[in-house]
């Protein structure tokens, strides 16, 4: 073996009472794209914090080695100057400007007092082109969808020369087709000489990816092992330190019916997206009956957020069709409409569209169900504390009470309190937006048992998801948007990734 | 659907320990300041602690605070209202007028202008929704055209509230105090209610499992709520009672106190300021909420609008000038957050205080307007600053 390009040994890193990393080593060999495992909380993001000087050398015990020599890293320049670059999960790009002036920024050639924005753009180009990104360098970077934004982001980082690339759940917001186009890249700098870091929620591409694999528990590093001689359980195993039977345990409820009355019924909805875009959507007909789980899949940009957007009032202007729940038409919906008649949304950005971060739980809880909880005009604490605490005992939220404050919450449970909010107000109908993005193993499984309970008791649901074996794993039945109309409709038993996949693309005639 | 079916949960009962949050660096800085504004008016103008002075503050109060209180609501959604003087200015003027000019009953004058505030703010509240024009766009231009509307009312002359210095209901707003026994009844009665519901919620929480402050916490709060009251009607005895105004600062803090915390509306309006396409998303029907909160300040303003006028005794071309700039400051001093969703009753009349002693104090002193303009733009500019920092810290 080749003496490790970067080394991280025996990192403690405590704040105040709480110890998010207790000894954590691994090395990184030049050349490798190393994977970072561990659920929410294992302390992947610390670990990175520290690499990237963002945890001040002297904040945190323990010694990181860069080419066998001490590295003390005192805050994101030294990180930068070291060839160490971060790509975070919240993408840090500037919407207005153009990609050229974004790959630039704070970097920007001058001739003078001036900046030089020919030569800009024709690095930016040049740079575009060598990773053979096909984005015209002038275009507005809020113009592009999150996949592109994401390659804009790793031409950034590597245009500052950086050796060590650092990618944080990289794709948790690109669709499958753009998950590959990264992984090819990633592939492809690997080949060029890059060493590269790589923390993902998602097996599939870590495997796809990774030379090797660190799983970390708890703050601490469990094992460091090669992809090649280990596979999905035991890496799941290792992070959870349990066994998890099955990752996708869809329980059909016993008295379901296909002969049932639908709870929801779309007729040929056509929709034109607001003037701040989206897809349109033409013709879209489905049902969905109670106890059902139907799942909504596509590219990005597919459509399929547009659809729950839609029905329940937050997007776009209908122009054909009809939306009938529960039997009663649904005309003109505004989510307030919506939620009274039994329809509630969960929505994919939970902190832009679910909670408010800065609100006690016990607040986010009641916010759409405040009316069962009136006594006259006043809210009844007594009555709205005990309803709360149930949802909260049986979603099991890790909090200390009801009334801790939600932006202190970790991924997962943040998204319970948002899945209670929404239960809360007695759907009989629930839309679950990508419900599992950005959260770890174990919570993903508390999803999915709650999914099947819902069901159970004959709630309907719509499941969209990006990740093809949840879609697969959860639902009763599949339909595939493509470009704002049905690709294709599955039942779970007909439904394999190939066919999925085809629909998605929109080659629906080889399918027959 | 009904309900999840209960997984048996053994753990509910094991309260977790109390969070101990009773005041907050900014709070303390807060404390810290009033005071030190009190120590240096005393010792630089003996009459600032005068009973009389002292009974004066307290109306100078009540203005500044219960245009704070209905500003509180428009910043919790997260928007703001600059034409609060301006609006101060027109409604007490224009029940000026029709008091004297037109020779109608003060309470019919006041419920006019009353209906004309809560009308001029509720269509406010509708053009910056429905339109989406910027909060700060329509009251800058309801600052100017407000303005303009009020010296047409008075055609810029001095208008007095009441003919002939005769006492009606709007002349009495300033002038009428609790006579010094009823003082003491309602000082009584208002701290028997604190003690009981203070001890009606800790039972209450205990009997949910929920995290009850320390008892000496509670008891050292109530037993400083009760110190301030006793000194506070100790005071106003030594002069003429409680005012009036003092009472109406209560009763609207009161309101709005329990219209924050205890309806929906008020869960609402901190939904809206704290993440709006959430709130909409969650079903708060977000055009309403803001319109109503508009509203409301309407007739805050109208409120502050009589007392200010009561209080100079004429409506003048000068009446109301700039502040909503105090207002604004009373917020943000007592912890609002401008950006929306954050800022409670408390904090607000504390921020009021402030502003309020700075403004009387340097008046006793009599220093020059152009130092008390000065004066009051630091102030807001070092509590916007200091709570920037501390909530950097947190």
């Amino acid at each position: 073996m080749k003496p490790p390009i970067l080394r991280a040994q025996d990192i403690v890193k405590r704040f105040g009472p709480v110890t998010a990393l207790r000894g954590v080593s691994f090395d990184l060999q030049p050349g490798e794209i190393h994977a970072l495992c561990g659920e929410n909380g294992a302390g992947k993001s610390t670990l990175i914090k520290t690499l990237s000087g963002i945890h001040a050398y002297g904040s945190y015990e323990g010694e990181l080695f860069l080419n066998e020599k001490p590295l003390q890293l005192k805050n994101i320049g030294d990180a930068e100057r070291a060839g160490i670059a971060v790509i975070y999960q919240e993408l840090a790009l500037i919407p207005e400007l153009s990609v050229a002036e974004n790959i630039f920024l704070g970097n920007e050639p001058t001739r003078g007092a001036f900046i030089d924005w020919l030569t800009v753009l024709g690095r930016a180009r040049e740079l575009l082109g060598r990773f053979e990104v096909n984005i015209d360098p002038s275009t507005r970077v809020g113009d592009l969808g999150v996949g592109q934004q994401q390659l804009v982001e790793i031409v950034k980082a590597l245009s500052k020369e950086s050796q060590i690339l650092i990618l944080d759940e990289p794709t948790a917001a690109l669709s499958e087709s753009e998950v590959l186009q990264l992984l090819d890249i990633l592939h492809d700098l690997r080949a060029g000489g890059l060493t590269c870091v790589y923390i993902s929620h998602k097996l599939d591409e870590v495997f796809a990816l990774a030379d090797r694999i660190t799983v970390l528990r708890d703050g601490a590093s469990i094992a460091t092992l090669d992809a090649s001689e280990t596979n999905k359980e035991e890496i799941i195993k290792l992070m959870v330190g349990r066994e998890i039977g099955e990752l996708f345990p869809r329980v059909v409820p016993e008295n379901f019916s296909t002969e049932s009355v639908p709870v929801l019924q779309i007729e040929n909805l056509s929709v034109e997206p607001p003037e701040a875009g989206g897809q349109a959507l033409h013709d879209i007909s489905f049902c969905v009956r109670p106890g059902e789980v139907l799942g909504l899949g596509g590219l990005m940009g597919a459509g399929r957020t547009e659809v729950l957007m839609h029905l329940f009032g937050a997007w776009g202007k209908r122009m054909a069709g009809s939306v009938g729940l529960d039997g009663a038409p649904l005309d003109k919906p505004t989510p307030e409409r919506a939620i009274e008649a039994g329809m509630v949304l969960v929505s994919e950005d939970r902190k832009r569209y679910g909670l408010l971060l800065e609100q006690m739980i016990n607040f986010n809880l009641s916010l759409s169900s405040l009316e069962q909880i009136l006594a006259g005009l006043f809210i009844d604490s007594n009555k709205e504390a005990v309803r709360n605490q149930k949802i909260f005992s049986d979603l099991r939220v890790k909090a200390p009470s009801l009334e801790a404050v939600v932006g202190n919450l970790s991924g997962g449970n943040q998204q319970k309190v948002v899945l209670g909010k929404a239960l809360l107000s007695n759907p009989k109908i629930i839309f679950l937006d990508e419900p599992t993005r950005g959260i770890d193993v174990g919570a993903k499984q508390e999803i999915y048992q709650l999914i099947n309970r819902l069901s159970e008791q004959g709630l309907a649901v719509v499941l969209v998801s990006s990740e093809l074996p949840e879609l697969m794993g959860m639902s009763d039945r599949i339909i595939m948007l493509h470009e704002g109309r049905i690709g294709g409709e599955f039942s779970k038993a007909e439904a394999t990734p190939e066919k999925l996949l085809s629909a998605a693309m929109g080659q629906q005639a080889q399918l027959v | 659907m009904a309900s999840l079916s209960v997984t048996p949960e053994k753990n509910t009962s094991a309260a977790p320990p109390a969070e101990e949050k009773a005041f907050s660096p900014h709070d303390f800085s807060m404390v810290f300041a009033l005071i030190a504004i009190w120590l240096f008016f005393a010792f630089s103008s003996p009459n600032f602690v005068s009973a009389r002075n002292l009974s004066n503050l307290a109306v100078e109060l009540s203005i500044t605070a219960v245009l704070a209180l209905g500003m509180l609501l428009i910043i919790l959604t997260g928007h703001i209202d600059l034409s609060v003087g301006s609006g101060v200015g027109l409604l007490g003027g224009l029940a000026a007028v029709l008091i004297f000019e037109h020779g109608w009953n003060a309470p019919l004058a006041m419920l006019v202008a009353l209906l004309a505030a809560i009308l001029i703010w509720a269509a406010m509240g509708t053009l910056i929704m429905t339109q989406r024009i910027p909060a700060f766009i329509i009251t800058l231009a309801g600052l100017m055209v407000f303005k303009g509307l009020h010296w047409q009312v008075i055609h810029n002359a001095t208008i007095p509230v009441s003919v002939g210095g005769a006492e009606n209901l709007y002349s009495l707003l300033t002038t009428w105090y609790l006579p010094p026994l009823w003082s003491w009844v309602l000082a009584g009665a208002t701290f028997a209610v604190m003690v009981y519901a203070q001890w009606r919620e800790r039972k209450r929480r205990a009997a949910l499992n929920f995290p009850v402050p320390a008892k000496d916490l509670a008891f050292s709060r109530l037993f400083i709520t009760g110190q301030i009251i006793l000194l506070f009607v100790l005071i106003c005895n030594q002069f003429r009672g409680i005012p009036l105004s003092a009472i109406i600062l209560a009763a609207s803090a009161v309101f709005v106190w329990a219209l924050t915390q205890y309806t929906r509306l008020g869960r609402y309006f901190y939904a809206v300021g704290g993440n709006e396409e959430a709130a909409h998303i969650s079903g708060v029907p977000v055009t309403k909420v803001v319109i109503w909160a508009f509203a409301i300040m309407g007739v805050f303003v109208a409120l502050g609008g009589f007392l200010q006028t009561a209080y100079a005794g004429a409506s003048t071309t000068t009446t109301g000038q700039l502040l909503e700039l105090d207002a604004i400051a009373a917020c943000v001093i007592g912890g609002a957050s401008l950006k929306g969703g954050r800022g409670t009753v408390a904090g607000v009349l504390f921020g009021a205080l402030i502003m309020a002693s700075l403004m009387n104090g340097m008046t006793l002193m009599a220093v020059s307007p152009e130092v008390k303009y000065i004066a009051r733009g630091l102030v807001l500019a070092l509590a916007v600053w200091l709570d920037a920092r501390l909530g950097n810290a947190r």
